[in-house]
């Protein structure tokens, strides 16, 4: 039965409370631990054809009289358009049609960045629509650049008011405190770089807009075009059957979008509109620096009594403010704490939700903070968070929390330090570090999907959902197999298109499997239903002595056992069809995801080389519902973060306010050769209140902590306190000094 | 302008300049090969010239003279099959160019070590970090 | 645009030559480069190795696994850029390759590109030069480079013989070329004199596929040790003796580099039998 609930969600990080129908969820949930389907490993559905390259993505489409669309971008950081001139571009060999600011969302007078998308031009090739924006006229007034940070929050140039926060008197606790420790940390901005630059092919069709686009959300997309082209929404179909990689960076329509749209409205023809890698690099979002000033303290015997911090979100001309602040204020049990968060408005790119936004830059300084406060209080590191562990949410309850079991799995790799310290030498020294990870994704509702089961026992899950490269599609092919009692290879998932397929959420905030798994497990259940009462009137039995299982229908005497596909030839051309629904999260209790890695560092002390080298990960998401691909995910997430630890960083010009690093050998990200050994460990105890899966998300969790956890393995290893990422070799050396110079003052350099 | 694709003879009418990955993609269908930097940095766009890999983005098409072999030649090949039992892909994008790098270091090399596959893999760069996979991959692939 | 294959070096005449395609492929689509003619130079340019000779045509991934040829070489080959482009870049191409630098390759109107002004020396710079960088402070990029330097190898052209040291010249206000290769010039051979041992050390940031951040070359003939570095100067840098590191003139941001250069040419010294 459909229910009205008012209720906070969760996006992100990001809460908001909304009225909410929700369906009741009357399905137990299964045992823990590995079930026929779900809990074992699992070959990816739709590997083969990503693998053979045959899946077609939307930078694959090519649709009958395609035109090209090109994107003319400010020069300046801050300027606007007095004047424009199209009309030279038209005439040019191959265009077609050209639209200025105003002409579609996101092409606008006022570039607040260098990049901003002004004008577009459409033409029946690439380089010719590129040569074209070259023609266009336009009369620029170039205005005041500011790309610093604390100088924007000093003049109040700013997005929003300060964000406070406090519980307690941290004052009072910081005085009586009996070590205290302060740092500041930066983190820098850093570039999704989906392989698959963010794009999107539109096509008119009567008075529908057919759009084809690389996406986390289509039905994010759709809602957003209908909206600002005042159409209704069931106008809109928007596809994305597979598509390379988001991170956060494609939970919107975009200018690209809104630009072919307009170019394909223009011109009678479809249009696709597709981001040079260098545009991605400047105009695709990216996840802002930061600015934090940290201060923790404690009693001597370890109980954190404080915690504070004064952030600033470094956030570029447009975005939204994460939570950076998020991991300090629960990560840990502690009574006094106090946090403002300024966001700045800079003239640089606009930031994006990227992969745990604000609590990777977060838990960067806190997790770091801590081991210095452990070091000063001469405390094991592990000890210390053991300590301070926190058993609620400042008063709410954890839906499910087992980060002691996952400290517990880590000590067999934190007991490896005194071996990996010994094997220093010289110029390699070794060391340990760790940091605990904590951030949202349990998901939440609405989501929807059918299931389609045919008189040959096979079964189609249609949810209109996508899979972003996370195996979602594989997790939902299991979790609809488990509840039907069919092997994997029974079952089909239909997604990535809206016109096919019911309102399924984002695939972002490591929200796809928690959201959309128990919709699909509730239209499992359904179908299920429906073939147990056919074959109660076919067989004469009762419902509740009947099952289905290894794709049989089997009475619980053992009498009837016969094939699924066999029982179900009654059904000729007809189908069972189920449905299903996400339920509602538990109210009154906080949904969180937590683990913790253990990294195994080098360091070459005299030409400041990192190596990370070995990193155990300890995840407590829930029920695992494919293992292999979840390993997957922590791997990748572990990879990505090293390389925002060490080697990726967007670079500027500070005069105009120009990205510089905006091809792949100046923003370096890891290769095959940067790759550490990696140890992958679950709890995998399902969260006994969310849901009838009691799955939480993962593909966020496993980049959070391993920015920390390399910071505290380079002080482990050389007592030198890393402040600022990337961890270059200048940033290594400077610290290294830094500590020597700690050292000759007398006190230890760890303090 | 003559190319032989994956054994398959095509005359391709195309400009000076144009890349190989373009006439791949845009006038023989074949977009197995994917385009991701389209200057020479990240190896989506590998395929495989006389059995060496090279980057098609960059690749004049006019100056191929060898057999080009692109994923849509090796889509039988023992290491799809290797990919795929590994979990040697995300999204995928990247994962074409990869297949061919690593097909053509295995036809020199048939058991090639950890050390081998990280030399010869690490100009295909993989944004969501399949490479532990992929090293399992390439070092099964046979099996 | 027109493209020529000539087949034998009387036939090149004009155009922009190109071989492996690596570097000027992409430079032509950003406009830094411009031809009418492309004349690709495949079948003049000698490949292969005979000797202490090596065709400037025969590739870096050739080079890196060929044991005759001096391991400084060999090393600077293997760390060089990335398997494909490995696959495709020639040697002669490789000498010739323009700096990274982020300002030249995003067309700021730098001294490089004729203009009056250094941006990197007053913007960001992190990755720039120690030495030779008072009229343009952009880094060489390449390791093969630098080992040639080390190994003092010469270089047969179309025209001339010359040693690879002066292939290169620090652009200044006149002329704001760092080699000089004439137009229509080409390198086609590489000669190594006997050297009893060399080695080739690289810092990146990450493992492979990186230029270098610094990499040392060392070779010791029976006349004296010859170190040479990558990525430290607008050309690669010849020096006199690791003691020269204590007059590099770094920007603000590029003193680390002396640091990482002093630690690897002592460790490549060492390395030396």
């Amino acid at each position: 039965m459909a229910r009205l609930i008012r209720t906070e969600k969760e996006v992100e990080g990001n809460f908001e409370e909304i009225w909410l129908v929700v369906e009741e969820d009357p399905l137990e949930q299964w045992p823990a631990g590995p079930l026929d389907v779900v809990g074992r490993p699992a070959v990816r559905k739709d590997a083969l054809e990503r693998v053979r390259g045959e899946a077609r993505y939307t930078a694959d489409i090519r649709l009958p009289g395609m035109l090209h669309a090109a994107v003319l971008r400010s020069p300046y950081a801050h300027a606007r358009v007095k004047t424009i001139d199209l009309a030279p571009a038209l005439e040019l060999p191959g265009v077609r049609a050209a639209i200025g600011p105003g002409d579609a969302p996101g092409l606008e007078a006022e570039a607040g960045y260098a990049g901003a998308a002004v004008a577009a031009v459409a033409a029946e090739t690439f380089g010719q629509a590129r040569a074209a924006l070259e023609a266009i006229r336009v009369d620029w007034e170039e205005l005041e650049v500011v790309v610093d940070p604390e100088q924007a929050v000093e003049r109040g140039l700013v997005h929003g008011e300060p964000e406070r926060y406090e519980r307690g008197d941290f004052d009072r606790a910081v005085a009586e405190a009996d070590v205290v420790v302060e740092g500041t940390y930066r983190t820098q901005v850093v570039l999704h770089n989906s392989m698959e630059t963010h794009q999107s092919v539109c096509e008119w069709v009567g008075d529908r807009l057919d759009v084809y686009t690389s996406t986390q959300y289509v039905w994010g997309v759709r809602s957003e075009v209908a909206g600002e082209l005042g159409m209704p929404a069931d106008k809109v179909r928007v596809v994305c059957e597979y598509m390379g990689g988001g991170f956060g960076s494609k939970n919107s329509a975009g200018e690209y979008t809104f630009a072919a749209a307009a170019l394909s409205r223009a011109t009678g023809r479809p249009v696709r509109c597709a981001l040079t890698r260098r545009e991605e690099n400047v105009a695709a979002g990216n996840r802002n620096a930061t600015i934090q000033r940290l201060t923790a303290a404690a009693r001597s015997d370890g109980t954190i009594v404080a915690l504070g911090g004064e952030f600033v979100n470094a956030l570029g001309w447009g975005g939204w403010s994460a939570s950076t602040e998020g991991p300090l204020k629960m990560l840990y049990a502690c009574d006094n704490v106090r946090t403002t968060r300024h966001t700045a408005k800079i003239n640089t790119p606009p930031m994006k939700a990227f992969r745990a936004p604000g609590f990777v830059e977060g838990t960067f300084g806190l997790e770091c903070i801590i081991d210095e406060l452990a070091a000063k209080l001469d405390v094991d590191p592990l000890e210390l968070r053991r300590k301070n562990y926190a058993s609620s949410n400042d008063g709410t309850p954890f839906s499910s929390k087992n980060l002691t079991q996952c400290y517990e799995l880590a000590q067999k790799h934190w007991d490896r330090r005194h071996d990996v310290r010994a094997r220093s030498d010289a110029t390699w020294k070794r060391g340990v570090g760790m940091a605990s990870q904590i951030w949202y994704g349990g998901g939440g509702p609405p989501s929807y999907a059918w299931t389609r089961v045919g008189s040959d026992g096979r079964i189609t899950v249609v949810t209109a959902m996508q899979d972003i490269g996370t195996g979602t599609r594989t997790a939902m092919a299991q979790i609809a197999a488990e509840e039907l009692g069919v092997p994997l290879d029974r079952v089909e998932v239909t997604l990535g298109d809206t016109a096919r397929g019911p309102y399924a959420t984002l695939s972002a905030g490591s929200s796809t499997t928690p959201s959309i798994g128990p919709a699909v497990r509730a239209a499992a259940a359904d179908a299920r239903r429906q073939i147990i009462e056919i074959a109660a009137q076919r067989y004469d039995l009762e419902e509740r002595v009947l099952e289905i299982r290894d794709a049989r229908i089997v009475s619980a005497d053992g009498n009837l056992s016969v094939a699924l596909e066999e029982f179900l030839e009654i059904l000729g051309s007809a189908q069972i069809l189920g449905k299903g629904a996400r339920g509602p999260n538990p109210t009154g209790m906080s949904v969180l995801t937590f683990g913790v890695h253990v990294v195994e560092a080098a360091v070459d002390v005299e030409t400041g080389e990192v190596r990370v080298e070995r990193v155990a990960a300890i995840h407590d998401v829930g029920r695992i519902v494919n293992p292999l691909g979840a390993e997957s995910q922590v791997e990748g997430g572990i990879i990505q973060g090293i390389g925002h630890t060490l080697s990726e960083q967007r670079l500027l010009d500070e005069e105009t306010g120009r990205v510089l690093t905006t091809s792949l050998d100046a923003y370096r990200m890891p290769t095959i050769a940067d790759v550490p050994e990696i140890v992958c460990e679950f709890v995998d105890e399902p969260d006994a209140h969310l849901t009838n899966l009691g799955s939480k998300g993962l593909g966020e969790p496993p980049i959070v902590p391993i920015a920390a956890a390399i910071a505290n393995a380079i002080r482990d290893a050389t007592g030198a306190d890393v402040h600022e990422l990337p961890v270059t070799r200048e940033e290594m050396l400077r610290a290294l000094r830094e500590a020597a110079k700690k050292e000759r003052r007398g006190s230890p350099a760890a303090v | 302008m003559k190319l032989v694709v994956n054994g398959q003879e095509h005359v391709v009418d195309a400009p000076v300049g144009t890349s190989l990955a373009s006439v791949l993609r845009e006038r023989i269908g074949l977009t197995g090969t994917k385009i991701a930097c389209n200057e020479g940095h990240c190896g989506a766009c590998t395929v495989m010239i006389d059995g060496v890999p090279v980057l098609s983005c960059i690749t004049l098409a006019h100056t191929v003279e060898g057999d080009v072999t692109t994923i849509e030649g090796l889509r039988d090949h023992p290491l799809v099959n290797a990919f795929v039992q590994a979990d040697a892909v995300q999204c995928g994008f990247c994962t074409p160019g990869q297949v061919v790098s690593a097909a053509a270091l295995v036809a020199a090399n048939p058991e090639p070590s950890e050390e081998d596959i990280r030399h010869a893999m690490a100009g295909n760069i993989c944004r969501c970090g399949t490479y532990p996979k992929i090293e399992e991959a390439i070092l099964h692939w046979r099996d | 645009m027109d493209l020529l294959q000539p087949s034998s070096l009387e036939d090149v005449d004009g155009g922009l030559v190109v071989h492996g395609g690596t570097e000027v492929v992409p430079l032509l689509r950003d406009g830094i480069l411009h031809a009418d003619t492309l004349v690709d130079v495949r079948n003049v340019v000698p490949r292969g190795i005979s000797g202490g000779v090596i065709g400037a045509g025969t590739t870096l991934a050739e080079l890196e696994v060929e044991p005759q040829i001096p391991a400084a070489l060999r090393e600077a080959c293997r760390l060089a850029a990335s398997p494909q482009l490995r696959n495709m870049s020639s040697l002669g191409g490789n000498l010739l390759q323009s700096t990274r630098c982020w300002y030249w390759r995003l067309k700021y109107p730098c001294r490089l590109h004729g203009g009056d002004r250094c941006h990197a020396a007053e913007g960001e710079h992190r990755e720039h030069a120690i030495f030779g960088n008072d009229f343009c402070a952009s880094a060489h990029p390449s390791d093969v480079a630098a080992a040639l330097l080390a190994l003092d190898a010469r270089l047969r052209t179309s025209r001339r013989e010359l040693a690879v040291a002066d292939l290169y010249r620090l652009p200044d206000e006149g002329n704001r070329r760092t080699t000089t290769l004439e137009p229509g010039e080409l390198i086609l051979e590489v000669e190594l004199p006997q050297v009893e041992s060399s080695a080739y050390l690289k810092a990146m940031d990450r493992k492979r596929w990186s230029f270098p951040q610094v990499g040392v070359a060392v070779a010791r003939t029976g006349g004296g040790t010859r170190i040479a570095l990558a990525g430290v100067a607008p050309v690669p840098w010849l020096l006199a003796g690791p003691e020269e590191l204590d007059r590099a003139t770094p920007l603000e941001r590029t003193a680390w580099k002396v640091d990482v250069a002093r630690a690897l040419a002592g460790r490549a010294l060492a390395q030396l039998p």
